[in-house]
């Protein structure tokens, strides 16, 4: 089912937590809210499940309004960060709680859809356990199940994996996505995570300050960062920035700062002569080290993280730093002289006063 | 991990572990010797100081079994109708106390209406009031209520002054049940009392009992109030009967005393042998899951 969010809009007092929203989600999709913490996304989740009530705007489902509508009556599921699944029940109890609550479902029926949806996230040996006895994961899994067993046209999830160890989140990251598109049910969910975000949902909202900074396709967030927040939030480790000149010479434009000179390919440079200044945006993996006076800046190494797979080089630059990415076998000593060569067609050009991007 | 399982290493016995325990066997010893005294008091004819005389005997019980022999009951409503009577006041109380703290302790945890802060004050202020001091007050309105000299006017009495305790402590347990629960049960499909009743209730259950347990305790042990407020012998609750014991004719019959006390005092002292887990946890607080 379809949800979409008009002005939506909810403040607490004098502060606004949301403001004037305007997002659409397409039936069937993945969407992830991301934003640092106190932006604005479990809030506007909690008005999508009903939980509060907006202050101002509009929230459809299909083609309904339902901001007056009790959460019982908007034929969601959700899923907590906490997980909220009741402690004095056994797992069947939980799973089948939203269904015990429905008029009209039989017991032997509420007892096969139990099972149905519990062997749909592999709990279905622990049925007769108490959440206290169950794992991180598997409490996960649980209230997965109690989201999914009355069949909502919508799956809300706060949060759903902040409160897991690294391996199990990296593990439910793809069993929840796999989920998601087996069920084919339209589903949100919040993340402070980038790269939760990035890997498990089909478009990203990303939210700052109440506001809606940019809604893409992670691919899109990742290479075409429509504004300066979004290219800083998205990707690890993040993108360099520093302040240029823009200048001309031979036609083309020429980006200059302090022991760099970068030339614009066309399609990156901006339109029109207005621009003398902009912040260039580039990110680590654009950057690669070469000899001294090789590339498009010079400077000194200061410090080699090896992660395995690479290693991110710091490399000062007169009073800047910028972080590159080296192949493993890249090994050099500390202050060893090296060049910095970009790829000229991954840089990133935004406006110093606004931060939008301008090519 | 090895595959060598290790004997687990056992703290060095210090003599400094036993002092906590010298303190305490210090410090309860009276009290236990005084319940010593009662028990063996009541089953021998005379006591000298701590030292019992004379042989075995259940003469001192005869009031259960045969009231009209002892001089010092006549006129005095018999013990059986007395203990129900108590039983009824005490449990009454209690359940009104559970019912109306569970309430009024839900609605201070959750909900942020107008005054809340004030009333909150109000509670605590009240709990540490002393309730002696609304005797006459509460005479008055009793008798304009026509509940004077009623087991249900003491109830309520009792009821109102034991609620603010009763409140304060139920909100701190719903303190502790998290909001997601509640967010997750409305989004189940439950409505708000549903939510309240299903989820919330089950969660504070620990309170319950021990607030409970602890409302029928101060019931059972009132004397003040059923004594001004219920003046006529059918009415009375066990308290007053011992007080009516001690305080009438010339000479003192201990071994009826002691007897009486000892029949006063049992239910209390098995309630509390049976629940002190649950009544810790009042003072400990929160839900384990």
């Amino acid at each position: 089912m379809r949800v979409v969010l008009q002005q939506l809009t909810k403040r607490f007092g004098a502060v606004t937590a949301v403001d004037a929203l305007d997002l659409e989600i397409k039936s069937g999709e993945f969407v992830g809210l991301l934003g640092p913490s106190g932006c604005g996304k479990t809030t506007t989740l909690l008005m999508i499940a009903g939980i509060y009530r907006p202050t101002g705007g509009a929230i459809v489902f299909g083609d309904h309004r339902v901001e007056h509508l009790m959460p019982k009556d908007r034929g969601i599921g959700m899923v907590f960060q906490s997980y909220a699944l009741y402690p004095h029940m056994t797992v069947a109890q939980n799973i089948g709680f939203p269904l015990a609550m429905r008029r009209g479902v039989a017991g032997d029926e509420i007892t096969r859809r139990v099972r149905e949806a519990a062997a749909l996230v592999h709990v279905d040996g622990l049925l007769a356990r108490k959440p206290a006895q169950l794992s991180g994961g598997q409490q996960q899994r649980v209230a997965l199940a109690r989201a999914l067993v009355k069949r909502p046209d919508i799956l809300l999830l706060d949060e759903p994996l902040s409160n897991l160890d690294a391996r199990l989140r990296h593990e439910m990251r793809g069993e929840i996505k796999r989920l998601q598109k087996e069920v084919g049910i339209t589903a949100i969910f919040v993340t402070h995570d980038q790269l939760e975000a990035l890997t498990m949902a089909d478009r990203v909202a990303l939210m700052s300050d109440a506001r809606l900074q940019a809604y893409a396709t992670p691919k899109e967030l990742y290479e075409r960062p429509v504004n300066q927040f979004v290219a800083e939030f998205i990707g690890s480790p993040p993108m360099n920035f520093f302040a240029a000149e823009l200048g001309r010479r031979n036609g083309s434009v020429l980006a200059t700062a302090q022991g760099i000179e970068i030339e614009l390919p066309p399609a990156r440079a901006p339109r029109g002569d207005g621009q003398r200044q902009a912040t260039v945006g580039i990110r680590p993996e654009h950057l690669a080290i070469v000899a001294p006076g090789a590339g498009h800046a010079n400077g000194e190494i200061y410090v080699i993280e090896p992660m395995g797979r690479e290693q991110i080089v710091d490399v000062q630059i007169g009073e800047r730093r910028l972080r590159a990415i080296a192949p493993p076998g890249f090994s050099a000593p500390l202050g060893a002289s090296v060049g910095l060569r970009a790829a000229v067609d991954q840089l990133h050009l935004f406006d110093p006063a606004g931060g939008e991007r301008l090519a | 991990m090895t595959g060598t399982t290790l004997p687990a290493p056992r703290a060095p016995f210090r003599p400094q572990t036993l002092i906590p325990y010298a303190v305490l066997v210090l410090a309860t010893l009276p009290i236990l010797v005084l319940y010593v005294w009662l028990t063996y008091s009541s089953f021998f004819p005379r006591i000298e100081g701590f030292r019992p005389v004379g042989p075995f005997t259940l003469e001192n019980w005869r009031f259960l079994w045969d009231p009209g022999s002892v001089d010092q009951l006549r006129n005095k409503p018999a013990i059986i109708p007395l203990t129900i009577n108590t039983f009824l006041f005490a449990i009454s109380t209690s359940v009104v106390v559970v019912l109306i703290s569970s309430m009024a302790g839900y609605a201070l945890s959750r909900l942020p209406f107008p005054g809340r802060r004030m009333f909150l004050g109000g509670v605590l202020l009240l709990h540490s009031f002393p309730s002696v001091t609304l005797l006459i007050a509460t005479f008055i309105v009793l008798r304009q209520l026509g509940l004077y000299d009623r087991l249900l006017g003491v109830i309520l009495v009792k009821a109102a002054f034991e609620l603010p305790f009763g409140v304060w402590i139920m909100k701190g347990f719903f303190d502790t049940v998290p909001w997601e629960l509640e967010m997750a049960a409305l989004v189940d499909g439950a409505s708000r009392l549903r939510t309240w009743w299903r989820i919330v209730m089950p969660l504070v259950k620990p309170g319950l009992l021990a607030l409970g347990i602890l409302t029928f305790v101060q019931g059972w042990n009132e004397f003040i109030l059923p004594f001004v407020f219920m003046p006529s012998g059918s009415q009375q609750t066990l308290s007053t009967f011992v007080r009516a014991i001690l305080g009438e004719g010339r000479f003192v019959d201990y071994g009826l005393l002691t007897a009486v006390g000892l029949y006063y005092v049992a239910p209390v002292l098995v309630l509390f042998v049976v629940a002190q887990d649950q009544l810790m946890r009042v003072y400990a607080g929160g839900v384990k899951g």
